[in-house]
């Protein structure tokens, strides 16, 4: 039947089969790879991952450096800056366009226009408009998670019932405690979601600019390693990269639980 | 004379007076030439077809969409005899709607609470003034929880709306209000979503606030709530009210030069039997005025004269 539900358990089991079949997978196909060519290095075996990681965290002799640990700082440090400025004010333009209706006929035809441009594509704007450091990046991301999460905002801003909203003023609310007390804390489990949302888009703007102009980060890497067919390098760095995906994910997760915990029921 | 009736009510006594209200949504018009005056302490239900304005004219008490013509006066020991114009929202007027009654994301004491919180306290207050905020939180606490425990919830302080029944829910929703001591409660359809034997349960809620009213008047203090209640279940409008009026478009307007219909007006006021809650619901003592409430707001023809049914004052005189 169509949305019956499931024992935890059951949830669970299939939940950690998938991940099995997943690695058992990988494994037969490196082996069946390594019996056909012990040279090939397209699907290393778990020895060779091993290796791998292990390059890439001590320090290599040519550049003096933690491979991981730079291109970890670099590339973090830029999806946070990015992902924090373009959440932040997503979450201000998303509220003001929600409640005053001529700032939303204001900004609504841009950023529903802005929404629709990948901002990879725009990479050379960036470029000319805040030079090849970090700035560019964090400014890609900035811009590229902003259109569609103000819009998100603004429609949940939207779907506030108008009822709740003459209800508070007949409690005495001002407008700025209406926007503040009433209206952002309802919608901040949803805003909570879209942020959730942008992780993913917001690591593919950073890791395709890095892998274009960058010359450190996780996407620089990839590129590189990529080019020499070493791929013992390049899926532990994908590994890391779902790992810190899934991570902020379970952190935004966690955080919308403990502020949000009436929201629970709607999921 | 006055456009109700007959001769106005004692000045102080009055807590609500409409003027020739009129409303309308582009060119349709909604509501024409109502005129009533609410006594402090008063239930009024407010009956009428579909459409009729009823919840227009709630909104415009509340002052979310005011009248386009006439106007809305409410008369507190602030504003003096001359009233104030009701023209935007504000504290003096409680609201209970029948969906979305109460803010989600708070529990029932902080759904009964943030009345005071926000009646009492800015924003720059809560934020800057951090230890004398969270003292008088526990005061504003503490009166909502006995402003639950009067409306039999003191268990579900701790319940979010979603956690609650619809009965409860609407019960949490009339405390909010009533902390707030405005000057006039409406309650739009408030019991329309429930069963009904929570809707009876209800209906006895009102009831006993309605005998601290008169327990209030008996002791020579102010009655303490005066209510407006839109329903269309017309046992509980004269079950739960002192006063019923209808709202209606049937009413012969050619009659009086329109070409158009104006749109709906009062076209009965009558009081109504006064219950309590120790003697059982006997819906035999009205079931004359609710035949004639039927015949006279709800059918459509023949159209009646509007002036017929709208005798509340006139009879209060006569009294």
């Amino acid at each position: 039947m169509i949305r019956r539900p499931i024992k935890s358990s059951t949830a669970a089991f299939l939940g950690v089969l998938s991940v099995l079949l997943l690695l058992g997978g990988y494994t037969f196909l490196a082996h069946r790879q390594y019996q056909r060519n012990p040279d090939d290095t397209t699907i290393p075996r778990w020895s060779q991952l091993h290796k791998g990681l292990q390059s890439a965290i001590e320090v290599n002799r040519r550049s003096e450096d933690r491979w991981l640990v730079v291109d970890a700082v670099a590339s973090g440090q830029r999806l946070f800056l990015g992902l924090a400025g373009g959440v932040a004010a997503s979450l201000l333009l998303g509220l003001a366009m929600g409640c005053f209706t001529p700032i939303e006929a204001f900004l609504h035809p841009p950023l529903s226009l802005l929404a629709k441009v990948p901002p990879t594509a725009a990479l050379a704007v960036f470029f000319v408009l805040v030079g090849t450091g970090n700035n560019m990046y964090v400014a890609m991301i900035a811009f590229g998670v902003l259109p569609t999460m103000t819009l998100t905002v603004n429609l949940a801003v939207k779907e506030f019932p108008d009822e709740l909203l003459y209800k508070a003023y007949t409690l005495g609310a001002s407008h700025m405690e209406v926007v503040w007390t009433i209206i952002f804390r309802q919608v901040l489990p949803r805003f909570i979601d879209a942020f959730r949302l942008s992780i993913g888009p917001a690591m593919v703007y950073l890791i395709a600019a890095e892998m274009v102009v960058g010359d450190v980060g996780f996407g620089y890497r990839i590129r590189l390693q990529s080019k020499l067919l070493n791929m013992s390098v390049v899926y532990p760095y994908l590994a890391i990269l779902a790992a810190f995906g899934f991570g902020m994910d379970s952190l935004l997760r966690l955080l919308q639980r403990k502020l949000c915990p009436w929201y629970e029921p709607r999921r | 004379m006055n456009p109700e009736g007959d001769a106005s009510p004692a000045a102080g006594d009055i807590a609500l007076e409409s003027r020739g209200v009129g409303h309308g949504f582009g060119a349709k018009a909604v509501l024409f030439d109502v005129n009533l005056k609410l006594r402090r302490g008063q239930f009024l239900s407010l009956v009428g077809p579909s459409g009729c304005g009823k919840s227009t004219f709630l909104r415009a008490i509340v002052g979310t969409h005011p009248p386009r013509a006439g106007e809305l006066r409410l008369f507190s020991a602030e504003s003096g005899d001359e009233g104030k114009v009701i023209d935007a929202p504000g504290r003096d007027r409680g609201i209970v709607y029948q969906q979305y009654s109460l803010f989600p994301f708070l529990t029932a004491r902080e759904n009964v609470a943030i009345g005071p919180m926000l009646d009492q306290t800015s924003l720059a207050f809560r934020c800057l003034r951090r230890l004398r905020w969270r003292q008088l939180r526990r005061e504003q606490w503490r009166a909502a929880g006995d402003m639950l425990e009067k409306v039999k919830l003191a268990d579900a302080m701790n319940l979010y709306p979603h956690e609650m029944s619809g009965g409860m829910r609407q019960r949490v929703a009339l405390a909010q209000a009533m902390i707030m001591k405005p000057e006039i409660i409406l309650l739009d359809e408030p019991f329309g979503a429930l069963d009904e034997a929570t809707r009876e349960d209800l209906q006895y809620m009102l009831l006993s606030l309605y005998e601290e009213n008169q327990k209030a008047v008996r002791q020579g203090n102010r009655p303490p709530y005066t209510l407006i209640i839109v329903t269309h279940e017309l046992n509980e409008a004269i079950y739960v009210g002192d006063r019923l009026v209808g709202l209606s478009q049937f009413w012969d307007w050619r009659k009086e030069g329109h070409a158009a219909a104006p749109g709906a007006t009062v076209v009965y006021d009558k009081p109504t039997p006064v219950f309590d809650t120790k003697t059982a619901r006997n819906f035999e003592r009205f079931t004359a005025q609710r035949e004639e409430i039927r015949r006279v707001v709800f059918e459509p023809a023949p159209p009646c004269d509007r002036h017929q049914h709208v005798v509340y004052w006139r009879e209060q005189t006569a009294r």
